[in-house]
């Protein structure tokens, strides 16, 4: 069996490093667009401050993988023909293949006032946090009121710089947080020393001596660089010209298999089944990508594992605080459960539709959020009274009695998609 | 391939694996000098009580697909090939608190370390100790097997057999106790009871 992984980040790795555990032998061949060895890109916001040197950055080296494993850096692919199993790269170059996983990742969205002439960046790759930290001197505006926005906000008040944090929504995490929670957090992001812009979007920028960002409300503010953090979109391109089927990103079914034969796609390129909105989503994660590359490669395997299904969860950690968030707190026929523990300046939040857990959002509070988090990935009706869940009284052993088990991928379990 | 088995019916919540565990992870590894370390070692077991008010020791299972591993942005996760036990490197981790979102059973906590560094903390089924050839520090100190270090597949042999000499038993004849630990459950319930009233 000859394997072709386009991509080497999250999911293209977890693909190969689970193919050469089980099957040692077979010739890989894994494609990467960059030429640097690949690197945690979620680490970039700690790069930017100064947590992590890029050296430590680095997840795999290209040497420490066996002979039969081929690694070609700097090279993109141009075409897959699939009725001849074969990848064109733009080179020229053809490489057969028997199975081919799509790992192609995801590029951010960049608003019209993107220039990097005038210092406004996105922030998705290692070139952009070194022009970005080329530029950096005292002052930033950062777009965006989602979970890199903030992160890449943390991460300059780390280095020393004043952020200005501009937000189209009412309050930050608009897409996850309710009401209330969004103001507990908003206030949390005040203490710590981000000045917040909501409601508000940048109109444009003009660099005269420091860049000058008009808002608009009318507000103007000054800056040494603007980094946007408006989400990403997957890079489906290369799938579509090839003549597999796309939506928002490439369109998998339960085994992550494209339209076309023998073509996988795994990471932040692919829609896969999200057990909360309970359709495909992208959920462009670094734990869901992982999760799917392994999948992914069980599937090359032949052993016909579904894919249990992603919730978009994320985590941030500054110096006072920690909010671990999964799902969503607002919608149709949901009702929440909070708990708040002042002296511990502490609280947690549960969502729940028709008994089934659907969202939560845990400050202060990790010990617990990640049975919460994988209860609300299964996605099935609890009997647990939800006031003693928030209270944070669950113990695994109510999950082991209520007959919830995390690790039963059985071959006879189906996800509809 | 050894691992610890959690017995959660046995368990009496006496929180000396809690103790031990603490003082096996402290640097200086005697639980005379390890309460006064100025970096105090936190036990990495964890003892809750259910919704029924039951115990349930919660440690790292060292599972395998490793939910953590694979959340974890640094690599700072990993797991030893030779032993299969799932590992923290503190000097890579950098605090981000993804591990804990991702753990489905809630063991991963954040805590200071010796070298005054923030890392994730977890069990790491006492990897120096199996080194010496000892059996890990929560395990050693049980006082009534709730902790068993053994092989899972001979560990559910000899429960199986067990399971099947009580069946043949109980059907010849009456169990002298059908519950054997009623007084505890009959103590939990009073003490649930008072609590409620007031």
């Amino acid at each position: 069996m000859n394997v072709v992984i386009v991509g080497a980040s999250a999911a293209g790795l977890a693909c190969l490093g689970t193919l050469l555990k089980f099957q040692p032998e077979i010739p890989i061949t894994i494609i990467s667009e960059e030429n640097v060895p690949p690197y945690s890109r979620p680490l970039l916001t700690y790069y930017l401050g100064k947590e992590m040197t890029q050296a430590q950055m680095t997840i795999a080296e290209a040497n420490q993988y066996p002979q039969n494993v081929k690694f070609l850096q700097g090279r993109s692919v141009k075409r897959i023909d699939g009725s001849r199993k074969e990848v064109i790269l733009s080179d020229g170059e053809t490489i057969s293949y028997d199975k081919l996983l799509l790992a192609t990742g995801a590029d951010p969205i960049k608003p019209g006032y993107c220039d990097e002439s005038r210092n406004v960046f996105t922030l998705r790759y290692m070139e952009d946090a070194k022009k970005i930290e080329k530029h950096l001197n005292e002052s930033a505006v950062v777009v965006g009121g989602g979970f890199v926005g903030i992160k890449t906000a943390w991460g300059l008040i780390q280095r020393g710089v004043k952020v200005s944090l501009v937000i189209a929504s009412p309050y930050p995490l608009w897409l996850v947080l309710d009401e209330g929670t969004g103001r507990f957090f908003e206030n949390a992001l005040k203490e710590i020393g981000i000045r917040l812009y909501t409601k508000n979007e940048v109109s444009k920028v003009e660099k005269v001596k420091k860049l000058k960002v008009f808002l608009h409300s009318g507000t103007s503010l000054e800056g040494d660089v603007v980094i946007v953090g408006k989400g990403v979109a997957p890079r489906i391109e290369l799938a579509r010209d090839s003549g597999i089927e796309t939506g928002l990103g490439i369109k998998v079914n339960e085994y992550l298999e494209t339209t076309q034969k023998d073509v996988y796609a795994a990471g932040d390129c692919c829609e896969t089944y999200d057990s909360v909105y309970r359709a495909a989503r992208v959920n462009a994660i670094w734990p869901n990508a992982m999760d799917q590359g392994y999948c992914a490669s069980l599937n090359m395997l032949g052993l016909r594992v579904p894919y249990p299904g992603s919730i978009g969860m994320n985590s941030i950690k500054t110096q006072t605080f920690h909010l671990i968030t999964a799902g969503i707190l607002w919608g149709e026929n949901i009702i929440t459960y909070e708990k708040y523990v002042p002296f511990r300046n502490q609280f947690r939040k549960i969502a729940f539709r028709d008994e089934v857990p659907v969202g939560m959002a845990f400050f202060n509070a990790p010990s617990e959020a990640g049975m919460i988090a994988n209860l609300i990935k299964k996605g099935e009706p609890l009997k647990i009274n939800p006031h003693k869940m928030v209270a944070g009284e669950l113990s695994p052993r109510d999950m082991f009695e209520q007959g919830i088990r995390f690790f039963s991928q059985s071959l006879n379990e189906r996800r509809p998609l | 391939m050894k691992t610890v088995i959690v017995r959660p019916e046995r368990c009496v919540g006496c929180l000396q694996c809690r103790f031990n565990c603490a003082v096996a992870h402290s640097q200086t590894r005697s639980s005379y000098t390890a309460p006064y370390e100025p970096t105090p070692s936190k036990p990495r077991i964890h003892i809750g009580l259910s919704l029924n008010k039951e115990l349930f020791p919660n440690k790292c299972r060292h599972c395998n697909p490793t939910p953590c591993e694979m959340a974890c942005i640094t690599k700072a996760i990993f797991k030893d090939p030779k032993t299969e036990i799932v590992l923290i490197n503190p000097d890579r981790c950098i605090n981000c608190g993804m591990c804990a979102m991702a753990c489905p059973f809630g063991v991963i906590r954040y805590h200071i370390y010796p070298a005054n560094r923030w890392a994730a903390h977890k069990c790491d089924q006492c990897i120096l100790r199996l080194g010496e050839g000892d059996i890990p520090a929560c395990v050693q100190v049980c006082k009534v097997g709730a902790l068993v270090f053994d092989e899972v597949n001979r560990f559910m042999d000899q429960e199986a057999s067990r399971m099947a000499t009580l069946i043949y038993w109980g059907i010849r004849e009456k169990p002298v106790a059908e519950d054997v630990y009623f007084t505890l459950k009959a103590y939990k319930s009073s003490l649930e009871e008072i609590r409620t009233r007031r």
